[in-house]
C-alpha cells in the first residue's frame, strides 16, 4: 500500500488527542483505516505496544462521527477475557472523554448486573465490548435481529486465541449471525503476529478481505537464568534456583513470574515467601481464585502497588500493565508463540525491548529454553492449525437459534456452513443434530410427546421452540468451558475460589494444603463447601488441577532436536549440561535432526526401551498406550509406560526385539479404537459434549447439581448410548474432539509414516545419560503420595544417578 | 454367575454383581430400586437420556430369571420411576412379564416413587413380612431384620491414592440396604448423613460391586 500519499488520518476526530498525546499514526493503522473505509474485512497482525486496540477503533470512531448522533448499536469488540474487556473500556475512554465525542459505550460481561444489562437492551450504547458467551446469549433472545440490525463493525481481538478451540466454533457460529442480522457489516480482527496469517484471513474475512500487518524490529532480550546451582534431572519446580529468582526480582521494578501450572504457581509463591527477607510484596494470580482476589492483583499490577506477581496463563493476554520490567518463565516455554505471548507483558513500549530470564527446570528444558531462544531471534513462530468445528457447539447454537424464535432449518444451514470451522459440516450431522436438540436424536423414538422444539405442521422445515421456559435452560449452559467438578473452599465466611473435587477427595480432615498462597486445613465438606482453617503446618499437599497440561509444538520440538545435534554449540553450557550430553554421545548416541532414537538397555531384571520423539506429551502418552499393545501382541510382557513431552519410556519383563517391526503406522490404525475404549479420554469429552449441547445441564435454580453428579450422570449415559446406540452423534463428536485435541492424532500420523526408516537403535549395557529424566519420572508417577518424601526421592535419585555412571559430573 | 456369600439374620443370601441378592433357603429373589422409566420421566423436563434403561433393566430381571428360576421374585420398592414410566414398557415386555408371573410371585414392595401406581399381575405391599426379616423400601421401627433399598448406597474407596466411587450391598446387625438395580440410578455415599442415620458408622458390612464379582471389604 502507498502511504506517502497524505496521511488521511491527520484528519480523522482522535488526530488531536494523538499530537496533544505527543503520539503519531503508525503505518499500519494508515493501512487499515484504509482498507476498511472501502470496505474490507481486515486481519490485524501487529505486537504489543503498537497501539493495536485504537486500530480496531479508527474506523467506527470516525464514522460514527460522522453520522452525527447515531442511535442503536454500531460497533461490537469481542475479548477474550472479562478483565481485558474491562481495560478496553478503560483505554477507549481517555480519548472518548478528554475530546468530548458524543459517543457512547458500554461493557457487558458475565459479571455486568441484570440491571444493567436490561438497560442495554433497551438503550444499546454505540460501542459494546464483550466476550463471545455474552454475544451468544444476546443472540438467543427474541429482539436480537432488532438489536443488531444496524451494527456496522465488529472487532474479535487477540483473533490468535480464537483459531482451534471451540470457543472459537461458537463465535464463529455468532459472527455469522450478526452478518445475517445486518449483511453491510464489517469485520476486523486484532491479532499478535503469526505465523499462518493467511489461516487467521480465512477464518475471519469474507469481503475483500485483507491483511495489514506490522512486525517488530526491537526483539526481546530473553536470557537463561544463571545459577550456581545444578539444574535438576526431572521435576518441574524450580526449587534449585529460587534464591538466584528472589535476586532477579529485586533487582526489578515489577516482575512477573508465569509459571505453566496452578500448582507451580501455588509451589513458587510459597517458597519465595519463605525466604522474602525484604519483605517485598508478592501476589498469585491463578484462574482458580476467587473473582475479588483475582481483581485486587490485576489492579495492583496496574498500579504498581506490588512487586511481582506470580502468575499462570491467566495474567497472559493483553492487559496492559505498563509498569512490568521483566517476565520471568518457569518451566519450558513449551512453544514459540506462547513464551512470545508471555515475554511481550514487559515493557508496553515498541523501542525498548522486552526483558524476560527464562528458568528450566530441569536439563531437557534447558535446552528447550535455549532452541526458543534461537527460534524467537529468527522469528519463527509456531503455526496455529486451524480445526474443523465440533458437533456439540453447533447443537447449542441451534438451540439458541430456537430460543430467539422459530427458524427454518435451510436458512439455519447455509447459514451455518458460511463459517469457516463449519464448511465441511454434512446436511446429515446438521440434521442429527437437530434432532439432538428436539429429543435426543435416538433411534428408539420414545419422546415422542416430550419435544424441545417441533415443526410446524404447515412447513416441515420451520422448527419452534416448544415452550419458553426452555430458554432459561439454554442461558444456564451457554458456553463451551467446562471445568472439573469444582467445590468453593471458604476460610471463615470468605469464599477464597474452587478447588478441583478430586483433590478434596483425597484430603482427610486435619490435613493441609496450600491455596491462595496460603497454608490451609481442611476442616469439613458441606453442601458442596470446603471449609478450612488457617495453618502453621509446613508439610503440605499442593491442589493439582489437570487442566493447563501443553504439549511441545511441533515447531520448537523441530527445533529442539535440531539443537541437541548441534554438538559444536556445548561448550558454551552450562558445565553439567555439556558433560550431559558428551557423554550421552559416548555411550549412546545424539539422533541427528530427523533421525529417532530408540535405547535398550536392562535394569534389575527389568527391559526398557526408551523412544526419544520429541512428539509433545499429548502424542507421546498415546503412542505409550499403542505401544503396550503391541508389546503384548509380541509377548513381551509389558509392565508399563510414562511418556514426557520428548520421549516414552516403556519397561517390560522381556527383552523386545522387534521394536522395528512394531513401531510404524499400522501400530496407529490397528490399536487406536481400542485405545480410545480402554482409556476414559472419550469419556471424558463425552460429559463436555453432553453438556456444551445441552443434552445434560450444568445446572439450575433450585436443583443445584454438585459436579460429582452431573460426571456421575454424563458417564451413565456414555455406558448405556454406548452399548445401544454406539452410532449416535454425540459419540461420534466425542470420538472427533479425542482424535482432535487429546491425542494429538494428526501429529503421531505424520511421526510414524515416516519412522521406521530413521530409527536408530542402540542396545546398551546399562541406562543411558539421556535416559535418566524420563527414568526418574516413572518412579515419581509409581511411588505412592506418602512415599514421594524429598529423602526418598533424592536416594532414588542417586541410586539411578550411580547406575548411569554420571554421579561424578556434578 | 459368581456370588458373594453375606450372613445377615443367621441366614445366608447370595449377593450377585448384576445387583440382585438371593435367598436360597426360600428360592427368593430380591431386587430394589429399579427405577423403570427413569429416562421418559427426565424427558419431561427436557432432559433427553437414551430411552434404553427400561429395556435393559427388563432382560437384566429376565436373564436372572431364567437363570434362578425363583419362587418369589420381591422388589424392595421404587419399581417405576414415576406415573409416565410405564409408557416406556413396550406390549412384548407385558406379555414376558405375565409368562415370567405364571412360575414366580412378583411381589412388588412400594416405594417413594411408585407409591400409587398399579401394575397388572404384581403383588403390592407397603411391607411384607417372612419369619423374622421384614421387607421394606425404608426401614421402619421393628424389632425384625430388615431388608430394603431407598438409598441407592455407594461406597467411596481410597486407594494408593486414587479415589473410586463403588455400588454396594451394605448391612448392619439388622438392617440391610440394597444397591439399586437400575441402569440410569446414581448412588449415595455410605458416610453421607442420609444412610449413617439409618446404619450408623460402626461395624458395617459393606459389598463393592465389581464388573463380574461383589467384593467383601
Amino acid at each position: 500500500m502507498n502511504i506517502n500519499k497524505s496521511n488521511p488520518l491527520l484528519l480523522h476526530p482522535l488526530n488531536k488527542w494523538m499530537k496533544k498525546k505527543k503520539w503519531s499514526w503508525f503505518p499500519h493503522q494508515i493501512e487499515t483505516f484504509h482498507h476498511v473505509r472501502t470496505g474490507s474485512d481486515v486481519v490485524v497482525f501487529a505486537p504489543t505496544g503498537a497501539g493495536k486496540t485504537l486500530t480496531g477503533f479508527i474506523n467506527p470512531i470516525d464514522d460514527l462521527i460522522k453520522l452525527k448522533k447515531f442511535k442503536g448499536l454500531h460497533t461490537l469488540y469481542i475479548s477474550p477475557l472479562k478483565s481485558l474487556a474491562n481495560d478496553i473500556v478503560r483505554n477507549l475512554e481517555k480519548p472518548i472523554k478528554e475530546l468530548d465525542l458524543n459517543i457512547s459505550f458500554q461493557v457487558r460481561t458475565g459479571d455486568t448486573t441484570p440491571y444493567k444489562k436490561q438497560k442495554q437492551k433497551q438503550k444499546p450504547p454505540n460501542i459494546l465490548i464483550t466476550t463471545p458467551e455474552s454475544l451468544a446469549l444476546l443472540n438467543s433472545y427474541e429482539n436480537a435481529k432488532e438489536f443488531f440490525f444496524n451494527l456496522k463493525y465488529i472487532i474479535i481481538d487477540e483473533i490468535h486465541t480464537f483459531l482451534d478451540n471451540k470457543r472459537a466454533d461458537l463465535l464463529s457460529l455468532n459472527i455469522e449471525r450478526l452478518q445475517t442480522f445486518s449483511p453491510n457489516l464489517q469485520r476486523i480482527g486484532l491479532s499478535a503476529t503469526l505465523k499462518n496469517k493467511q489461516d487467521a484471513k480465512k477464518w475471519l474475512c469474507r469481503k475483500k478481505p485483507k491483511i495489514v500487518s506490522y512486525e517488530n524490529s526491537v526483539l526481546p532480550k530473553i536470557k537463561i537464568l544463571e545459577s550456581k546451582e545444578r539444574i535438576p534431572w526431572s521435576g518441574h519446580m524450580a526449587t534449585y534456583s529460587i534464591n538466584e529468582i528472589y535476586k532477579e526480582i529485586i533487582k526489578s521494578k515489577l516482575t512477573i513470574i508465569f509459571v505453566n501450572t496452578r500448582a507451580q504457581a501455588e509451589y513458587m509463591f510459597k517458597n519465595l515467601w519463605l525466604i522474602n527477607k525484604k519483605k517485598l510484596k508478592i501476589a498469585v494470580h491463578h484462574g482458580s481464585l476467587e473473582k475479588n482476589l483475582r481483581l485486587k492483583v490485576e489492579n495492583n499490577l496496574s498500579k504498581g502497588l506490588v512487586d511481582c506477581v506470580v502468575a499462570t496463563s491467566s495474567l497472559e493476554l493483553g492487559l496492559d500493565y505498563g509498569d512490568v520490567e521483566k517476565i520471568i518463565q518457569v518451566g519450558a516455554p513449551k512453544g514459540i508463540n506462547r513464551l512470545l505471548q508471555r515475554v511481550g507483558r514487559s515493557n508496553h513500549n515498541l523501542n525498548t525491548p522486552s526483558k524476560a530470564i527464562l528458568v528450566p527446570t530441569n536439563r531437557f528444558e534447558f535446552i528447550e529454553a535455549k532452541a526458543a531462544i534461537e527460534e524467537i531471534k529468527k522469528n519463527n513462530l509456531d503455526k496455529i492449525d486451524l480445526k474443523e468445528g465440533s458437533f456439540d457447539v453447533v447443537a447449542q447454537h441451534i438451540f439458541a437459534t430456537a430460543c430467539a424464535g422459530q427458524f427454518d432449518i435451510n436458512d439455519l444451514y447455509k447459514e451455518i456452513i458460511k463459517a469457516y470451522p463449519y464448511k465441511k459440516l454434512k446436511l446429515n450431522d446438521f440434521k442429527q443434530l437437530i434432532n439432538l436438540i428436539q429429543d435426543g436424536g435416538y433411534v428408539l423414538k420414545n419422546y415422542d410427546q416430550f419435544k424441545r422444539i417441533f415443526q410446524l405442521r404447515e412447513n416441515k422445515n420451520i422448527y419452534k421452540l416448544v415452550n419458553r421456559r426452555e430458554t432459561r435452560k439454554y442461558r444456564m449452559n451457554v458456553g463451551t468451558i467446562i471445568e472439573n467438578p469444582m467445590l468453593k473452599i471458604k476460610l471463615g465466611t470468605k469464599t477464597l475460589g474452587n478447588i478441583e473435587e478430586v483433590f478434596i477427595q483425597n484430603l482427610s480432615q486435619g490435613d493441609s494444603f496450600i491455596f491462595a498462597g496460603q497454608v490451609l486445613e481442611f476442616q469439613s465438606m458441606k453442601n458442596n463447601l470446603v471449609q478450612v482453617k488457617r495453618s502453621k503446618s509446613l508439610v503440605s499437599k499442593i491442589p493439582s488441577y489437570s487442566g493447563g497440561r501443553m504439549p511441545l509444538s511441533t515447531n520448537l520440538a523441530n527445533s529442539v532436536r535440531a539443537l541437541l545435534a548441534k554438538s559444536n554449540m556445548w561448550d558454551s553450557y552450562p558445565e553439567q549440561i555439556t558433560e550431559w550430553l558428551k557423554r550421552q554421545k559416548n555411550i549412546s548416541k545424539i539422533p541427528k535432526k530427523d533421525e529417532y532414537l530408540v535405547e535398550q538397555f536392562p535394569r534389575k531384571k527389568i527391559f526398557y526401551t526408551v523412544i526419544y520423539t520429541f512428539a509433545g506429551w499429548h502424542a507421546n502418552q498415546t503412542l505409550g498406550f499403542l505401544l503396550l499393545r503391541g508389546f503384548k501382541e509380541f509377548n513381551y510382557k509389558p509392565l508399563g509406560f510414562v511418556a514426557n513431552d520428548y520421549a516414552i519410556v516403556l519397561w517390560s519383563l522381556k527383552e523386545v526385539k522387534e521394536i522395528k517391526t512394531i513401531l510404524n503406522l499400522g501400530l496407529l490404525d490397528k490399536h487406536l479404537d481400542n485405545y480410545l475404549e480402554e482409556t476414559s479420554i472419550v469419556k471424558r469429552l463425552f460429559r463436555d459434549n453432553a453438556i456444551i449441547s445441552c443434552l445434560i445441564e450444568r445446572r439450575l435454580p433450585g436443583m443445584e447439581k454438585t459436579g460429582k453428579q452431573v460426571l456421575f450422570s454424563s458417564d451413565l449415559i456414555y455406558t448405556v448410548l454406548k452399548k445401544n446406540e454406539p452410532d449416535h452423534i454425540l459419540l461420534k463428536s466425542s470420538y472427533e474432539d479425542a482424535k482432535k485435541n487429546m491425542i494429538d492424532y494428526d501429529r503421531l500420523r505424520e511421526i510414524l509414516k515416516k519412522i521406521d526408516k530413521k530409527i536408530i537403535l542402540k542396545k546398551l549395557t546399562s541406562i543411558s545419560p539421556l535416559a535418566v529424566p524420563i527414568i526418574l519420572e516413572i518412579n515419581r508417577e509409581n511411588l505412592s503420595k506418602k512415599e514421594t518424601d524429598e529423602y526418598i526421592l533424592e536416594d532414588l535419585e542417586n541410586e539411578i544417578l550411580k547406575e548411569a555412571n554420571v554421579l561424578s559430573i556434578n | 454367575m459368581y456370588y458373594q456369600l453375606i450372613n445377615f439374620g443367621n441366614e445366608e443370601f447370595h449377593a450377585y454383581p448384576n445387583k440382585s441378592l438371593y435367598w436360597k433357603r426360600l428360592n427368593t429373589l430380591i431386587v430394589s430400586d429399579l427405577h423403570i422409566g427413569k429416562s421418559i420421566s427426565y424427558a419431561k423436563n427436557k432432559q433427553f437420556l437414551p430411552p434404553y434403561d427400561t429395556k435393559e433393566i427388563l432382560n437384566k430381571i429376565f436373564v436372572s430369571l431364567d437363570k434362578i428360576k425363583p419362587s418369589n421374585l420381591i422388589i424392595v420398592g421404587d419399581l417405576l420411576h414415576d406415573v409416565f414410566s410405564t409408557l416406556s414398557i413396550k406390549d412384548q415386555d407385558y406379555k414376558n412379564l405375565s409368562q415370567y408371573m405364571k412360575n414366580t410371585d412378583f411381589i412388588w414392595i412400594k416405594g417413594n416413587h411408585d407409591k400409587n401406581i398399579r401394575m397388572e399381575g404384581f403383588k403390592n405391599f407397603t411391607n411384607y413380612k417372612i419369619e423374622k426379616f421384614l421387607f421394606t423400601h425404608i426401614p421402619v421401627e421393628t424389632s425384625l431384620f430388615q431388608i430394603c433399598g431407598h438409598y441407592h448406597p455407594k461406597v467411596k474407596i481410597v486407594h494408593r491414592g486414587k479415589t473410586i466411587f463403588k455400588t454396594s450391598f451394605v448391612h448392619n446387625e439388622k438392617i440391610f440396604i440394597l444397591p439399586s438395580f437400575g441402569i440410569l440410578t446414581g448412588g449415595l455415599d455410605i458416610n453421607s448423613k442420609e444412610i449413617s442415620d439409618v446404619l450408623g458408622k460402626k461395624n458395617l458390612n459393606i459389598y463393592p460391586v465389581g464388573q463380574d464379582k461383589v467384593y467383601k471389604l
